[in-house]
């Protein structure tokens, strides 16, 4: 066969290329474009995040090394001995809140937030006293940390050396290597403590002003007894919870509200807002449809939504039949009900 | 005595301002038939590893635009990529048939093709499925395409004499096996 009787076979090859490939060929590309687009910003995202914790332990390995250089102090007394040794105190995070004791002569500090690591020679004439809450850490020559746990709870934790811890007229005495965690009282972390007083309390201007996540902290900080047991400061420590991201939290102060205001007008905005939290936040859908119904109960311009919602609680709880009833229900009172189309589907009326 | 004019050397006119920015686009609806046609000829296989080959060799394209300098040598720099890109497909092709989860080719699109020209080519397609890939490239990209061996050999990414080298080994065997034809 001749070289160029090849090139005349070939003509016959064709590949059937035509509008509607070259169509297909397009969105393929365009596909792929877009993923490339997609996977680009996951990457840009995931460098950034990379970046952005670097820098932050970074930022923090400067503070806490700072946080030691500073507040290393030297004792007013001179120690047992004669030699010159310093207390080192290391704040654990930027919200520790620590004030020095005056009376102690540089040997005592109020941990009044957050956590603080202390490392001070024992001296028996002096010795180092950290005050918390309603808990005294003494120590008997000793590196121990002191720091305020969720839920009321302090932690001491002793890494050399022993420490007593008084409260509430007990003693405990804890050594190298052991922890202990206390439960505090309500009351005492609710009570005024100097010029930490407004800083415990500030979490409702930071509510007020939409800084949840602050406001969080500085509740959890200030404890439960900071809530007023009044509608208004109930359903705003209810939205510093779920808005600053601990939607369980906010469940205890919504139920005060319906246990304790039933009859204020707003409990059954308190009603409708803890539906959603349990639908939404927690995947609770039984107890959320109790939560709808008790909101459409009292009428009012939440009662449509508040039907609407347990339809799709009622669903997502599995209840086909309450929620086809319930549906059906919405469909009578509210024919052109901008839910309409949510419900018929969640009430199987497709 | 005369004197010389005064000549002084001027910078020659640029093409590069009155030249318009290429697009794929353009590129796409010039020479997409072009590279389905080629990638069909080289695979000597039918429509959805023409369409593979169509995507990987405009997507490239797509992300290296900047390499083309215009509309015409756009056809070259798709030639060199489309024969990169079905380069991989037959060896990937080939790896697949070790273990015995591809047929290979056998089904060449070529349908105003007689009978006899049918049996002709799934026969020479089979024989080139059996010769190293660069000398398969090069051979289809002389004889089936018709291109110069500087072609070939900028298309096959190697220099002229290998190219050469390339085309007379694969050339060798099918003349062999077509001689009574």
């Amino acid at each position: 066969m001749t070289d160029r009787k090849w090139g005349d076979l070939a003509k016959k090859i064709e590949s059937g290329w035509g509008p509607e490939r070259e169509r297909a060929a397009r969105v393929g590309l365009d596909h792929r474009a877009a993923t490339r687009r997609v996977a680009m910003g996951v990457l840009v995202s995931v460098a950034a995040l990379a970046f952005a914790a670097g820098a932050t332990g970074a930022f923090m390995h400067w503070r806490t090394h700072e946080a030691t250089n500073t507040v290393s102090l030297a004792p007013s007394a001179t120690p047992l001995g004669g030699a010159v040794e310093t207390v080192t105190v290391t704040r654990l995070s930027p919200e520790t809140v620590l004030e020095a004791m005056p009376e102690h002569h540089g040997r005592g500090f109020e941990l009044r937030a957050g956590g603080a690591r202390f490392s001070a020679p024992h001296d028996a004439a002096h010795p180092f006293v950290v005050v918390a809450s309603d808990v005294v850490v003494e120590d008997i020559g000793t590196t121990f940390t002191v720091q305020y746990l969720p839920g009321d709870k302090l932690q001491v934790a002793v890494e050399q050396g022993r420490v007593k811890v008084r409260m509430h007229g007990t003693e405990t005495e804890i050594a190298a290597g052991d922890s202990l965690e206390l439960a505090l009282l309500p009351a005492a972390l609710a009570k005024p403590r100097g010029k930490g007083g407004p800083a415990v309390a500030s979490w409702r201007p930071l509510a007020e002003k939409g800084q949840y996540d602050e406001a969080h902290a500085a509740l959890t900080k200030a404890g439960p007894n900071a809530v007023r047991d009044e509608t208004a400061d109930l359903l705003l420590a209810a939205d510093v919870a779920r808005l600053g991201g601990y939607p369980a939290e906010a469940v205890p102060y919504l139920e005060r509200v319906l246990r304790a205001h039933a009859s204020d007008p707003r409990s059954g905005l308190a009603s409708f807002t803890l539906g959603r939290v349990l639908l939404d936040e927690l995947g609770r859908p039984g107890e959320a449809a109790e939560a709808f119904a008790r909101a459409r109960a009292g009428g009012g311009p939440l009662a449509e939504d508040a039907l609407a919602r347990e339809v799709e609680a009622a669903s997502r709880a599995g209840d086909v039949t309450r929620s086809r009833e319930l549906a059906r229900e919405y469909q009578a009172k509210y024919p052109h009900g901008r839910r309409a189309k949510a419900v018929s589907r969640f009430g199987g009326l497709d | 005595m005369l004197q010389k004019p005064h000549l002084s050397l001027v910078a020659p006119v640029s093409d590069v301002g009155g030249r318009e920015l290429l697009t794929i686009e353009a590129l796409f609806s010039a020479y997409s038939g072009y590279v389905a046609t080629l990638a069909a000829r080289l695979l000597g296989s039918g429509d959805a590893e023409v369409d593979d080959v169509v995507q990987d060799v405009f997507w490239l394209a797509s992300r290296r635009m900047a390499k083309i300098p215009d509309l015409v040598q756009g056809r070259g720099w798709l030639a060199t990529v489309t024969t990169r890109v079905v380069g991989r497909k037959l060896l990937r092709r080939r790896f697949r048939a070790l273990f015995h989860a591809s047929q290979g080719g056998g089904n060449v699109p070529a349908r105003g093709a007689t009978a006899e020209e049918r049996a002709i080519l799934t026969r020479l397609y089979e024989v080139l499925d059996g010769l190293p890939t660069q000398a398969r490239l090069a051979w289809s990209l002389r004889y089936l395409e018709g291109e110069p061996l500087d072609a070939v050999a900028s298309a096959c990414g190697c220099s002229l004499a290998t190219a050469k080298r390339r085309v007379a080994a694969a050339k060798s065997v099918i003349d062999e096996v077509f001689r009574d034809d």
